[in-house]
This record gives C-alpha cells, structure tokens and sequence, in this order.
C-alpha cells in the first residue's frame, strides 16, 4: 500500500525520470540476483510465508473442484475401471506372494550378511498450495515449513514416487524444487543394469539423463530410482521410467505428476552416519531351521566371497553337520567359491564348542562393519 | 489529499476515494497472487495465465494515473519473489512493456475492444520475448519457449474475460471517468 500512496502523486507519466529508474532498478536486481546473496533469499522465503496462508486458503475451492471433476470422471468410466481393477487385483495377488517370498529371503540374506539395514525415515505430509511459480521455474510453495521440522535438501514424495526437493524453507511453507526445474539434479539409478547417472530437469516435461557411463545398456521402460549418493535423499525412492525421445536422446518420464501434485509427503532424511554396531552372532543363530538344508548352505557358498568369510561359515558349520563336503562341491565354478571348502573345513572343530558364546569377538564385528559396506558394492 | 481534488470533488468521499485509488494496485496484487493459485489443475494443466499482465495492460491503457510505473514494479518483484525465479525478472519485463504499451497508448485507447485485444497480444508477445531472453540470459543457456508461449497463448485468450471484469470494476470506482 504504502509504495503506492508514494506514488499517486506522481500523475504525469511523462515523468521519465521514475520510468528509467524503474526500469534501472529491476534491471540491477536482475544482475544482482545472479549472485544469490541472503537477502533476496531471506524476502524470498518472508513473501512465501506471508503468501502461503492466502494461497492455502485459495487453493481449497481449487481441490474441491479438482475432486468433484475427478469424480465425475470417475463415475463416467466406473465399469471400465472396475475391470481394469479386477485384473490388476489379479495379477498383484501373484506378485504379492512372489513379494513376501523374497521378503523372507533376503531378510534371511541380510541377517547372514550382517547388512546395514537404513533406518526408517521420518516425514511430514502437507498440501502444494501453490501453482508451479510462471514458465520459466518448476517449484510448488507446500504448506510445511520449518516449525513442522522441514528444511532445505529435504526429499518430498508422492503416492507416485520423487516429487522434488526442498530448496527453500520458512516458517510455515517451503518451496519444492521438482524434477522438471532447470536446476534440478538427482543422482539416480537405473535399475535392471544398476548403471548411475544424474538426472538433470531442464524445464521440459522430461528431464535428461546425465553422466550416464554407458548409454547402450540402458533402454527405454527401465525404472529409474534415486541412488541416495551424496546422503541427501535417501536411495530408492521410485523417481520413473526411461524413454526415448524422438531425438535418439534417453529421458524420464517421472512417475509423479507434476500437474496434478496435491498432496506430498516431505522426507526428514538422516544420512544413516551415525549409527550403532550390529551384532551379527545373534542373528546368525537364526537358520538352524531344517525344513530346507540346502537352501541355507547357499548362502554360506557365497559369503566367503565377501571380505569377511570366518563369521558365516563358522555359524554355518555349526548348523549343518550332515554334509559339509557336499556343498562346496556344488558350487566349483564360481570364484567365490574357492575360498569357501577351506574355511568350513578348517573351522568344524572349532565351530561347535564356540558356536554359543561370542565366538566372534571385537576384531571380528570391526572386520564386519566395513565388510557390510562394501557387500553392495561387491554385488 | 489536495492533489486528489480532481478525482474528489466532494469531500465526503474522499477517504472513499482514496481506497478505490489504490484499488487497482491492489488488484494487480490479487492477480499475482490468484497466478499462483493452481487453478489449472482441475483441468489437469499447469499452465496458468499472467493475470498481473493484463491488470498492468488494462490500466495502463485505461488508467496509467492509477496504475503508476512503481506499482508495475512492486507487482512483478512480488510475482519474482513468489514465483522462485530470478529475483528482477519480471518486474523488468513489465515495467519494459509498461513503458513500451505507454508510449503507443494513443492508437488503443479509444479504439474498439479488438484492438485492445491485438494491442494485448503484442504486448504479451513483447513479454515474452523479454522475459524469455532475460532467463536465457539470466541461466546462461536457450531455455525452452514451449512454456512460455503456452503460458502467454493462454493469457491472451482469457484476457477478454479479464478486461470484463476490470471493466465493471473501473465503472465502479470511477462512474465519471
């Protein structure tokens, strides 16, 4: 208001002298922008905050009335949508079992190689309420702020997958850089191959594939997850799928929409840094289950070609006494396999008188903690 | 105050006036603000219109008296600030096309709405390429001008709705003028 009872009086517009100025002055802010200094970020974050409230109360009516168009949708094609339902109810019922069997194994596999399990993450959840911010930036105002334990760097999701990050926090709204963003860099794995790049926004609807080593191993409909390098978004969030465009060049089509955001979850990531030793006797107790044998000796086959074999086969040996020899035998070819007749071999006698104590005392659990770590890279 | 006489001819109106005059700053206001408002994504879109565009376009053709150069301004920092962009941007471009749409303000004004329209598209246009080089420049790099358009393509199609509305508002405030 006040800027503008300043400038009533002023009714001639020929007065040139304030329309250069104006102009001088939005032309410096421009130049001076370009440096980022804390100012414009602080009246950045203030305009945001004092907006946010507005605009939350704005968009309201705006989602009732997104609701109410979805469902007439909706109602339009329920019997069409009703089959498509059916048959994807189908067809996860399966994938649900093959889930939970795989589940069993590889917290079974994890037990055996004494894996860093990440921590559970923490999140917030909260409305965009703001459009993304003119043609020329892709970020969303959400109504999180710093009071709800949000801050810069922070991953926000969808029911869909990675929406963006925060780049911008008040009080009570942040801003969300999405992926689409020109300055938008996620380092992100794709996924059958396991190859790493950087997925970079560009301001299209598909953002680029960055410093990706080899091209040719990767095509169109991989998934692309994030691969929570640098430690600030944690790894494995569902980010899309790789297409290809008309120009040969290979993109993403993220999962989340960027038209159609409403409801996200903000990620209170801690990179796991800090964190308490595992200990790995206890769990290897586990598998003296009989009823499959053969199945629990593979792992053992295979651990002896991660850097730490004494802790696995010792436990191993101690649960299966039938037939050591057998097992290695199955496995020659591998190279992993190599080391693994020896060691079950050279511990049976001292397996079973220290199989219940703390047979693998401090060294042991030292050698361990670095072993977890390089287990994935090994893999 | 003695410099509103000539809007004021009655005293008892004043205080009443002096409101009605900032209206249309404060209209360019709500217009930012109503830019940011994800109205689009009932249609499932996120292409929104540059309602601040056509409030600076509207008075400063109807109105330039009510509509100074430092309220072109503070509306686009405040569009700046709110948007997340680089901080200037659009309060460059419009106070640019603020000055440009002055100086040829006497083919518009008392020509048919469809001028008023045409005059808009190039106005927008003009926008649009200023703000488009501004942000390559800005980024250091040829940004996509598939947003921009679209982001103006639609501005210009909703501004008749706009002027309408501006329309009733200026009777309203100034049944003289």
């Amino acid at each position: 208001m006040d800027p503008n009872r300043s400038a009533v009086p002023i009714r001639e517009i020929s007065n040139r002298i304030s329309l250069v100025f104006m102009l001088t002055l939005a032309a410096a802010l421009l130049l001076l922008g370009r440096a980022e200094t804390y100012v414009f970020d602080r009246a950045r974050q203030v305009v945001t905050d004092l907006a946010a409230p507005l605009l939350e109360i704005a968009s309201r009516p705006v989602a009732a009335a997104r609701h109410v168009v979805e469902r007439t949708d909706e109602y339009a094609y329920v019997f069409d949508e009703n089959e498509r339902l059916r048959a994807e109810n189908a067809r996860l019922l399966a994938w649900k079992e093959a889930a939970l069997k795989l589940e069993s194994k590889v917290a079974r596999y994890e037990a055996l190689l004494n894996v860093q399990i990440d921590p559970d993450i923490k999140y917030v959840s909260g409305r965009v309420v703001s459009d993304n911010g003119g043609p020329f930036v892709d970020t969303v105002i959400v109504n999180v702020g710093s009071t709800q334990g949000a801050k810069s760097g922070d991953a926000v999701v969808d029911t869909d997958g990675l929406v963006g990050r925060i780049v911008a926090t008040g009080d009570k709204a942040s801003r969300i850089l999405l992926l689409t963003d020109l300055n938008s860099r996620i380092p992100v794995v794709i996924e059958p191959a396991h190859y790493k790049a950087v997925l970079a926004g560009d301001n299209t609807d598909w953002p680029k594939l960055e410093y990706l080593a080899v091209t040719g191993s990767v095509s169109p409909g991989d998934r692309v997850v994030t691969s929570g390098d640098g430690g600030l978004i944690p790894p494995g969030l569902p980010v899309g799928l790789v297409i290809q465009t008309s120009d040969g060049f290979l993109r993403v089509q993220t999962f989340a929409d960027r038209d159609r955001l409403d409801f996200v979850r903000v990620l209170k990531y801690e990179f796991p840094s800090n964190i308490q030793r595992q200990d790995p006797p206890a769990v290897l107790l586990g598998p003296p289950a009989q009823p499959k044998p053969v199945e629990q000796v593979k792992p053992a086959a295979t651990i002896p070609g991660a850097p730490k074999p004494a802790t696995p086969p010792a436990a191993e040996a101690g649960t299966r006494p039938v037939k050591p020899a057998a097992q290695p035998s199955k496995k020659p070819t591998t190279a992993a396999a190599k080391p693994a007749p020896q060691t079950p071999a050279a511990q049976p006698q001292a397996a079973p008188t220290v199989q219940p104590g703390q047979m693998q005392p401090v060294p042991d659990v030292e050698d361990a903690t670095p072993g977890t770590e390089d287990t994935p890279g090994v893999e | 105050m003695a410099r509103l006489d000539p809007y004021t001819p009655t005293p008892a109106a004043r205080a009443g006036r002096i409101v009605m005059t900032v209206l249309p700053f404060v209209m360019g206001l709500v217009c930012v603000l109503l830019s940011f408002v994800p109205v689009g994504r009932v249609f499932g879109t996120s292409v929104m219109p540059a309602f601040a565009l056509m409030a600076i376009y509207y008075w400063a053709i109807v109105r330039p008296e009510m509509f100074p150069v430092y309220a072109v301004f503070l509306v686009g920092l405040v569009s700046d600030l709110l948007s997340g962009g680089p901080i200037g941007l659009w309060a460059f471009a419009y106070v640019l096309t603020y000055i440009i749409v002055l100086t040829q303000r006497f083919l518009i004004v008392n020509a048919p709405f469809s001028v008023f329209w045409l005059g808009f598209l190039v106005a927008a246009a003009f926008v649009g390429v200023i703000g488009w080089a501004a942000a390559s420049l800005f980024y250091g790099m040829l940004l996509p001008a598939r947003p921009i358009v679209w982001h103006l393509f639609v501005t210009v199609a909703l501004f008749p709705l706009f002027a309408m509305i501006f329309g009733r508002i200026e009777r309203r405030i100034l049944p003289s003028g």
